[in-house]
């Protein structure tokens, strides 16, 4: 019984908590993240197209620009088809990031010796839902390629928009919870 | 320019995305180990020493069966009747039944508690008891070897319980120090008599979805909880072992603590201090469902408020060297469980206001939207907002009513998720309550109690 009765507690007697002043750094600037997200989103709207721009004409053939003020990606330039896609903010990954960033900054401050592994996970969930956002936009633009405008834009942005979006953001919670909490 | 209606749109409708996701992922994570469960071996009960504690309070109509049940079936047992000061003659037939017509029992103890000392929670006689009990057994009694069952004055602990958990797997591992087995309703498929046909087929329902909840959904998030470390008590088929109930017991000799909650109470103060708790399916403790809305809801507010209560315990919890960060995390979702509805009452109704909102200004509009696959959409995440909740019905029949047809499960699954939306209500009178100070709560009304005015319900 010795080994177990190291267990053996005044109740009502937890351990004292001692954040130290790194992880509370890590957590303000983290909860400064999520509000800058809620009040910039548009800076992070614009980022997200330009991104959006850039990765369409790595692939494609035809002409491509970003209106970055309006937050606009236009493709199929020079095509006969051609088409602007605007990055709103139902369709922005932003508010898909920030509770990830709540969540991280509440476990560290929760338990400070932890503030490495959800950082990382917290880097890789957020990269996942951008780039699930990224798959997102090109999956849409391939359709109305191949199926023109009112078809592919209708299957590309209603249906499957929705469940790259779905499936994208459980994937990105499932890694973030694996790797923040594995041992 | 964007509007901040279209920013408070995508930002609902995000929160709303991620919320229903993390939902149906951990759904999906914790049916297939339910699904795949298998019997473990049998242990063998002699090797401890078992005392049922059955709190009462104005229980003459059902103890005397209790205490019969319990010698019967299990009679290398004691059992322990609290009587919390009953106005009845509770502590009368517990006295007539150890008599036992002239040949006492031994088996069979009463601790009578006696106002002002009486009635002040189901924790603070379940302490008392836990004291009787230590004095009666002495200080040289090996309480390693003994167990110690909470069951509720209607409870019945099916036969097999106490070889279940003694096997090694359960209390014949050293280090575990608790084990709460399933819950099943005892009048599932049993209609009231004497009420309106209304109220016979709702009562009905309604004791049905309380028997697929224990049995399913519950025992399943239990069995996920083997993985994570942090298996929770319940207030009926608790088993805990002596010693770790010394171990949290303090220099007061108060295991259980004064939350609404206490057995989840008791569950935190076992794993922080470093023992491990068991669950299991291989037995189970009928209880009775409840028939009537107005008593369920009051019991779900007294759990949703002692559910926010233990809110206090997360920074002893995740100090805890002895929980997993997995473990401190399954524990930080689940009392952020009534939160999170408060929250999502909130947020979930914002996409469908403004929506109504521009179907009045712009109904053409909207008509259109809706034409052009819009209708895809609301397809989509109705189907998510259900499927959690269904799922559960065709579960229950794979598992505990087999004689049940695919299409009446489904039903029973969509009443499920309608039983839980009941949750957003009781959320709100919970929170209500907190912030009157409100923690006091009236005895436990059974079904057969049919005396007017405020009632809450121990389970």
């Amino acid at each position: 019984m010795a080994e177990r009765n190291p267990r053996v507690t005044l109740a009502g007697s937890p351990p004292i908590r001692r954040t130290d002043v790194p992880s509370r750094v890590v957590v303000v600037a983290l909860l400064g993240a999520s509000i800058g997200l809620l009040f910039a989103h548009q800076a992070y709207r614009t980022a997200e197209i330009t991104l959006s721009g850039a990765l369409l004409e790595a692939f494609s053939s035809d002409g491509v620009h970003v209106a970055a003020e309006r937050q606009t990606v236009y493709f199929g330039l020079g095509s006969e088809t051609p088409l602007g896609l605007r990055m709103t903010p139902e369709c922005t990954s932003a508010f898909l990031v920030l509770p990830l960033l709540v969540v991280g900054a509440v476990m560290i401050a929760l338990r400070p010796r932890i503030r490495q592994r959800v950082l990382v996970a917290l880097g890789v969930a957020a990269t996942a839902v951008v780039v699930v956002n990224q798959f997102r936009v090109l999956t849409l633009v391939g359709l109305v390629k191949w199926l023109g405008v009112d078809t592919g834009y209708y299957w590309g942005h209603t249906l499957l928009g929705s469940m790259v979006s779905v499936f994208g953001g459980a994937a990105a919670l499932v890694l973030f919870v694996w790797l923040a909490t594995r041992k | 320019m964007t509007s901040s209606l279209d920013v408070l749109l995508g930002f609902t409708q995000a929160l709303a995305l991620t919320m229903s996701v993390a939902f149906v992922t951990y759904v999906l994570l914790i049916v297939v180990p339910y699904l795949r469960h298998e019997p473990a071996p049998l242990g063998r009960p002699n090797r401890f020493e078992w005392h049922f504690l059955v709190p009462c309070r104005d229980e003459e109509a059902v103890i005397g069966d209790t205490i019969r049940y319990l010698r019967t079936h299990f009679p290398i047992a004691h059992v322990w009747i609290i009587d919390d000061d009953s106005d009845d003659r509770t502590a009368g037939v517990v006295r007539t039944v150890r008599r036992n017509g002239g040949q006492e029992d031994k088996h069979i103890h009463l601790v009578q508690r006696v106002r002002p000392h009486a009635r002040t929670g189901k924790g603070d006689a379940l302490n008392d008891a836990y004291r009787t009990l230590k004095l009666w057994m002495g200080r040289h009694a090996d309480a390693d070897r003994a167990v110690i069952v909470v069951v509720d004055a209607d409870g019945r602990p099916a036969p097999n319980c106490l070889e279940v958990c003694a096997a090694d797997h359960l209390f014949g591992d050293d280090r575990l120090g608790a084990v709460q087995v399933d819950v099943r309703m005892i009048n599932t498929g049993v209609r009231q008599d004497d009420v309106s046909w209304w109220r016979r087929r709702t009562g009905a329902a309604l004791v049905r979805m309380q028997d697929l909840e224990f049995r399913t959904a519950i025992a399943a998030i239990q069995m996920s909880r083997g993985v994570t470390g942090t298996i929770s008590m319940g207030g009926n088929g608790q088993f805990t072992r002596l010693s770790a109930l010394d171990s949290i017991a303090g220099p007061t000799g108060q295991p259980w603590r004064g939350s609404l909650l206490e057995d989840f109470e008791l569950g935190v103060h076992l794993l922080t201090a470093g023992w491990r708790t068991g669950f299991t399916m291989d037995t189970h403790v009928n209880q009775e469902g409840l028939y009537s809305l107005r008593r369920f809801l009051a019991q779900r507010t007294r759990w949703g408020q002692g559910t926010m209560q233990c809110l206090r315990y997360l920074p002893r919890i995740w100090d805890s060297k002895h929980l997993s960060t997995l473990g401190a995390a399954e524990m930080l979702y689940y009392l952020a469980q009534p939160w999170m509805q408060l929250l999502g009452t909130l947020i979930y109704p914002i996409p469908m206001i403004m929506l109504g909102h521009r179907s009045a200004t712009s109904p053409a509009e909207v008509g259109q939207w809706f034409a052009d696959g819009a209708w895809i959409l609301f397809a989509v995440y109705g189907a998510f907002g259900l499927m959690p909740f269904v799922l559960w019905g065709p579960v229950y029949r794979a598992r505990c009513e087999p004689g049940v047809s695919i299409w009446r499960s489904l039903g029973y699954g969509f009443g499920y998720a309608l039983y839980i939306y009941t949750f957003y209500i009781t959320s709100w009178r919970a929170l209500i309550r907190l912030i009157r100070g409100d923690n006091g709560w009236t005895k436990t009304r059974r079904n057969t109690d049919r005396v007017a005015g405020k009632v809450a319900l121990d389970h």
